[in-house]
């Protein structure tokens, strides 16, 4: 398979990244700071933007991000904090998937269903774990476009009851309520992790680094736009309307005629979601795969184990959602600035030449 | 021992991929985990949520095919009642009483009797609509004359179910005809918890189809006079009389209760104002004799600005083409349709009056119907904290209408 | 004794030896069946002969007025050049080898030995029972050649010719099959096609042990690079037109003897939606109806299982009107949806395969059969529903909008309706999903299956689903990889 390409790269970046940050992070964004939703938003958004750069230019290299930890630090303290890399992608994948189960219990049943229907999430998720992260870029050369199809057609059919003027007014909130906000929705904000794996997967070419900025403010222009549309449709109801891209566009007249066509899109949106909720657990896995070797059939292993215990714990927490929320948003929300923020500039700061290793 | 590994590791995935198969053609054909039995299934098409002593009485009109006779297809329905102390204990007795699965997936009319939405805040029954994730917010909510359980249990004339006669009422088109308003659980919801807690939807009202002629129901002019009168004579005894229903009204409500309605007229300019009219009718006089505009299109604006002291200002500008003359005209007349400047006064005057009158039932109910605290909180909070107590109540009422003839 | 020594010496000979009567009862050894025939003849100046042929498959009237008849009066030498000259058929070859003289024998073309002979002559008058040349029945067309493949690689390779008239035109014959003896010929335009591509694809065939090809498709299985795979990897084409459009573009194409179906590498999934007429007609046309068959290939594979999945699990899915329809429709059904919906889908498998093998005397009645009563009756008897009778019915005619993908989309439909009826809406996404991944990884001869889609090659999209006109495809597909890059010259 051959490395990911700088059209599959800005494609994640513009159109599948975002996708993580339609479930939940709306209604997040609403109940901490109302109105001001758009600010938390665009500063969590800048910042990655800037780190995005930075992993960008780590990315001239050409290695990987396991390389450069043993060449700078050696083997062994390079697995260690490979692994350790792994573990924060398999916490930082859990609620997220989470969110991925009640939507599907709440937007594709009628009434609440038995476990077996999320369960299959995770047999598709094993699978495509164990793939190795360049087929990843073939994927989003058609994920891509569906995310656009999707995003265009809810925002389409939502655009004619949105009132934009309850956005106002700006900064009645203020700053403290926009500081917390902020820092209770980093956790959504995990793409320069992702990214950062990536790099060595893809061939660096000159102008990606602005290129690759560009991409991912486009796609951080369409959620805030999707979140300015959002509160303009629901106002003062937004802070309830969780899974809200799946109901934003009910409110149009020809849906009343031809039914929940809107439907279709939500159902683009999803099919890219599936993907997206896999990636961290996927890179995840090859970081363990990096670690320990790529033989006798260590990546199915690693896959099928690491999606069988967050299925037991979906299960086991299946009624703690909110707990949880609560647990990582509020009080681990120091987490994802550690490992998306600081490990990439320090990468960037710290790397040394790197060795020659093949690439997997 | 190896080669035994290896080879099991080889065929490993095809194992994988027979069980997983098996797996899923087990639950297919068990179809235990197939959650709708659609027979089973109450397909709610309208609730009627009217208030009791002991809480709620809610009535959910139910959809029931008719079969798959072309010749009889159609969409019967059934009405089950349920009493409760909240609305969700009444949709559990409809569950008991009739073994279905009550589906509120469909429910689009939310129907709250008149007493119901005077007597306290409604929103003390929406709330178990608005928790509900199964629950459509863009369903139509209406209050009514009388009870909910009345008005969902008359025979309509024009449908076999009540409910979908009383939806037509809130088509696009009727709205266009400025003769009614329709308003959504999520809007009514919207305006409820916002800054002027305030909203409005339409009151629906019933009269029987033989007395359909010298009402103002359903189409026509809201401005013409034709009153809101429901009573009606002469329906046969031991024979359900035929109802049709009109929604010329409108129902104000301020935290949550109904505190005025607004008569055809009013509600006629309070559409106008919204800029939503562009197929309506209205009869002015010329000599005494009437004269009917058709409004081709408007745009309505209410703004408020707020310097010493708050200043409302009602603008209206409308197309209209002359319609219908209320005596016979010469032919030259009949081909050129021109509006004369008497008719364009009287029609400024008539539309200044309900306008006015309009502002009044609002000030009077204390119904901040056109969301002015919202808006002001939105442009300056601050001037907001310093009015939203007296807003209404000390504003000036500018009225500004201009008509533009068009032959 | 003399004739033990004398057949234990035949049994051990290996090439032509000279000696006539050894030599024939040698040759006759090896092919003892009673339809290889032996017709003995003497010159004028009593040079002897022996002409041994199968009887099936030997011109006979050729074969005296070619060979015999010449050398009646043959007057030269005794050596196999000589006697080839003689004789007036075009297709002589000499052979010394008696295994090999007897495989021609067995291939149609007769075997002459004559008194004195070095070698043996193997002379071309075959007479081979072929179909005509017709339009096949699996790619009709309104507008455009109708010319179809038929069974003999001759031919078949002749229709090619006649087409590419290039000397680039490599044809290059490989025998494979250890009875059938099977002539494949392997056929691409050097310069054009990816050598790497033809290297690979020669190393496979002469890999390739097996007794006996009835016919292209045993091929397929050696040629893919993953044969167990749901999907296929090798194009398929009746018709000259195509195959030779295919190869020009950069392919290397198989003609199989025996087979009227030729076969192309590298494969595209969405080479199976460009029909040879979308060549032929306007460009504007050419894309509504390749969006046409892409719509109603999605709708049959996905039509039958959100119809189950909303039933069962979201009935929202449905428009109020539409629900209240189907509910009454489905009163008093005995089966569950997902049940009925399989049973309908079954039958409808079942009367595809029957009607395509029932003798055509017999299909009148059965169509009635099928249509009467297993639609109309079954549906009067309340066994199944309307619905689900116009949803599989339009799911049966949608598949077919793509006919070389039926093996596979009837299979993914099947697997959708499984799915749909298992776990509803968001089993048919994963479905989805998982086969969007399988299709994105699979490679052939190191070409994505799902290119020009993904990786997404931009030029190329100028012929998929939508068809740009002729003079905007200046260049060949990129995605296969051909040097030689430009296809025709834009016209100003």
């Amino acid at each position: 398979m051959n490395k990911i390409a700088p059209r599959q790269l800005y494609f994640f970046l513009a159109c599948i990244a975002p996708l993580g940050k339609l479930v939940l992070l709306p209604t997040q964004l609403a109940h901490y700071s109302a109105n001001d939703l758009l600010f938390p938003a665009a500063i969590n958004f800048l910042l990655q933007a800037g780190i995005v750069f930075l992993i960008m230019l780590l990315a001239r290299s050409n290695k990987t991000f396991y390389d450069l930890l043993v060449n700078t630090f050696g083997k062994i303290v390079g697995k260690i904090l490979i692994c350790i890399f792994a573990a924060f992608l398999f916490f930082i994948s859990f609620l997220p998937i989470l969110e991925q189960k009640l939507l599907v219990q709440s937007v594709f049943y009628d009434t609440l269903p038995s476990v077996v229907a999320f369960s299959s999430f995770f047999l598709f998720s094993a699978y495509l774990c164990a793939k190795p992260a360049s087929v990843l870029g073939r994927t989003w050369d058609i994920l891509g476009p569906l995310a656009i199809a999707g995003m265009v057609g809810i925002l389409v059919f939502a655009l004619p009851v949105t009132d934009f003027g309850a956005l106002a007014p700006v900064g009645v909130t203020g700053a403290k309520s926009i500081f917390f906000s902020t820092a209770y929705t980093l956790n959504w904000f995990y793409d320069s992790a992702i990214l950062l794996l990536l790099v060595g997967r893809f061939e660096y070419k000159k102008g990606m680094a602005w290129k690759s900025v560009v991409f991912y403010l486009i796609g951080a222009a369409a959620i805030l736009f999707f979140l300015a549309v959002f509160y303009g449709v629901y106002e003062g109801l937004a802070v309830r309307q969780i899974f809200s891209f799946s109901k934003i566009g009910k409110y149009n007249s020809g849906v009343t005629v031809l039914g929940r066509i809107d439907y279709l899109f939500v159902f683009a949106l999803t099919l890219g979601m599936a993907f997206y909720c896999a990636l961290p657990v996927q890179l995840g896995v090859g970081c363990l795969v990096d670690t320990f070797g790529a033989d006798k059939c260590k990546p199915a292993l690693f896959s099928v184990g690491i999606n069988l215990v967050i299925f037991i714990l979906s299960i086991l927490l299946d009624y703690q959602f909110a707990a949880i929320n609560t647990t990582v948003n509020e009080k681990l929300w120091f987490l994802p600035p550690v490992f998306c923020v600081l490990v990439p500039i320090l990468a960037l700061l710290l790397r040394r030449k790197p060795r020659e290793r093949k690439v997997r | 021992m190896k080669e035994k590994f290896a080879k099991f590791v080889k065929t490993l995935p095809m194992k994988i991929y027979i069980i997983l198969a098996a797996v899923f053609i087990f639950t297919f054909f068990s179809n235990d985990f197939g959650l709708v039995d659609i027979q089973k299934t109450a397909v709610i098409l309208a609730a009627g949520l009217d208030r009791t002593d002991e809480g709620y009485h809610l009535t959910a009109q139910i959809a029931v095919p008719k079969g798959s006779d072309r010749n009889s297809c159609g969409t019967a329905s059934i009405d089950i009642e349920g009493d409760g102390k909240t609305v969700s204990d009444c949709i559990t007795q409809i569950y008991g009483k009739t073994g279905w699965v009550p589906k509120l997936i469909f429910c689009n009319l939310l129907l709250i009797g008149e007493d119901t939405a005077k007597s306290e805040d409604i929103f003390d029954g929406l709330d178990f609509f608005l928790r509900n994730e199964y629950m459509q917010d863009s369903c139509f909510i209406a209050a009514c004359e009388g009870t909910a359980k009345d008005m969902l249990t008359t025979v309509s004339a024009i449908d076999d179910t009540t409910s979908q006669s009383i939806e037509k009422i809130f088509s696009d088109a009727a709205v266009k005809a400025g003769t009614t308003v329709k308003s959504t659980l999520k809007d009514f919801a919207v305006s409820y918890y916002g800054k002027s807690k305030s909203g409005y939807m339409p009151f629906v009202r019933s009269i029987d189809q033989n007395c359909g002629a010298d009402s103002g129901g359903g189409s026509g002019s809201s401005a013409s006079g034709s009153g809101g009168g429901s009573e009606s004579g002469g329906s046969s005894q031991g024979e359900e009389q035929k109802k049709i229903y009109y929604a010329n009204e409108t129902a104000l409500f301020s935290e949550g209760k109904m505190v005025a309605l607004l008569t055809p007229e009013e509600t006629f300019a309070f559409t106008l104002l919204q800029g939503n009219v562009f197929a309506g009718t209205m009869t002015a006089e010329e000599d005494g004799k009437p004269v009917t505009l058709s409004i081709l299109s408007d745009e309505g604006k209410v703004s408020l600005s707020v310097k010493n002291k708050p200043k409302v200002t009602m603008s209206l500008r409308t197309k209209i083409r002359l319609f219908n003359r209320g005596v016979p005209a010469p032919i030259d007349d009949v081909s050129k349709s021109e509006i004369s400047d008497a008719v364009e006064a009287n029609a400024t005057e008539r539309l200044t009056q309900y306008m006015t009158d309009l502002w009044q039932t609002c000030l009077d109910s204390g119904c901040d119907l056109f969301l002015l605290n919202r808006n002001l909180y939105r442009s300056s909070p601050k001037k907001y904290a310093e009015w939203k107590e007296t807003l209404l109540t000390s504003a000036d009422l500018e009225i500004k209408v201009k008509i533009d003839k068009v032959k | 004794m003399y004739n033990f020594l004398l057949t234990l010496h035949t049994f051990f000979m290996k090439n032509i030896t000279g000696k006539l009567k050894d030599d024939a009862e040698a040759l006759k050894g090896l092919l003892p069946a009673q339809d290889i025939l032996s017709f003995g003849f003497e010159s004028e100046k009593g040079l002897k002969f022996q002409v041994l042929f199968a009887d099936a498959v030997t011109d006979k009237e050729l074969l005296a007025d070619e060979v015999i008849r010449p050398l009646q009066s043959y007057e030269g030498g005794k050596t196999a050049q000589e006697m080839g000259a003689a004789v007036i058929c075009p297709e002589v070859r000499t052979e010394k080898g008696l295994e090999k003289l007897s495989e021609e024998i067995l291939a149609g073309n007769p075997v002459l030995l004559w008194e004195g002979a070095d070698e043996g002559l193997i002379v071309g008058t075959k007479k081979v029972f072929v179909r005509s040349i017709a339009e096949p029945p699996t790619d009709v067309v309104i507008k455009g050649p109708r010319e179809g493949f038929i069974e003999d690689v001759k031919i078949n390779t002749s229709l090619v010719r006649r087409r590419l008239k290039t000397p680039n035109l490599k044809i290059e014959m490989i025998t494979l099959g250890k009875q059938s003896q099977t002539v494949v010929a392997l056929c691409y335009v050097e310069g054009t096609s990816v050598e790497k591509t033809v290297k690979e694809v020669k190393e496979k065939l002469q890999k390739i042990d097996i007794d006996f090809i009835p016919d292209s498709s045993y091929l397929t299985h050696y040629l893919a690079q993953r044969p167990y795979s749901l999907m296929k990897q090798v194009g398929t084409t009746e018709k000259p037109d195509i195959f030779c459009a295919k190869i020009a573009e950069g392919r290397v194409g198989l003609l199989v003897d025996g087979s009227p179906i030729a076969l192309t590498l590298p494969y595209l999934l969405v080479e199976d939606f460009q029909a040879s007429e979308d060549y032929y007609v306007p460009s504007y046309r050419a894309t509504f109806t390749r969006l046409l068959r892409l719509f109603a290939l999605i709708v049959a594979i996905y039509l039958p299982a959100f119809y189950i999945s909303a039933q069962l699990f979201k009935l929202q899915l449905f428009p109020i009107k539409l629900l209240i329809t189907i509910s009454g429709a489905i009163q008093d059904i005995p089966l569950s949806p997902s049940l009925e919906m399989l049973l309908v889908l079954l039958v409808l498998e079942v009367l595809n395969e029957a009607s395509i093998r029932m003798p055509k005397y017999v299909g009148m009645a059965l169509s009635v059969v099928g249509a009467l009563v297993l639609g109309e009756t079954a549906v009067s008897a309340g066994f199944v529903s309307t619905p689900a009778i116009i949803i599989i019915a339009f799911s049966g005619i949608g598949l077919y909008a793509v006919p070389n993908l039926i093996e596979q989309t009837s299979v993914i439909r099947l697997a959708m309706l499984i799915v749909a009826g298992s776990i509803g809406t968001y089993g048919i996404i994963l479905l989805t999903a998982f086969i969007l991944l399988y299709l994105v990884t699979t490679e052939n001869y190191g070409v994505p299956l799902a290119a020009p889609f993904s990786p997404i090659v931009g030029r190329d999209l100028r012929d998929t689903f939508v068809k740009y006109n002729l003079g905007s495809l200046e260049t060949r597909p990129k995605t296969l990889g051909s040097k030689n890059k430009r296809r025709l010259k834009r016209h100003e």
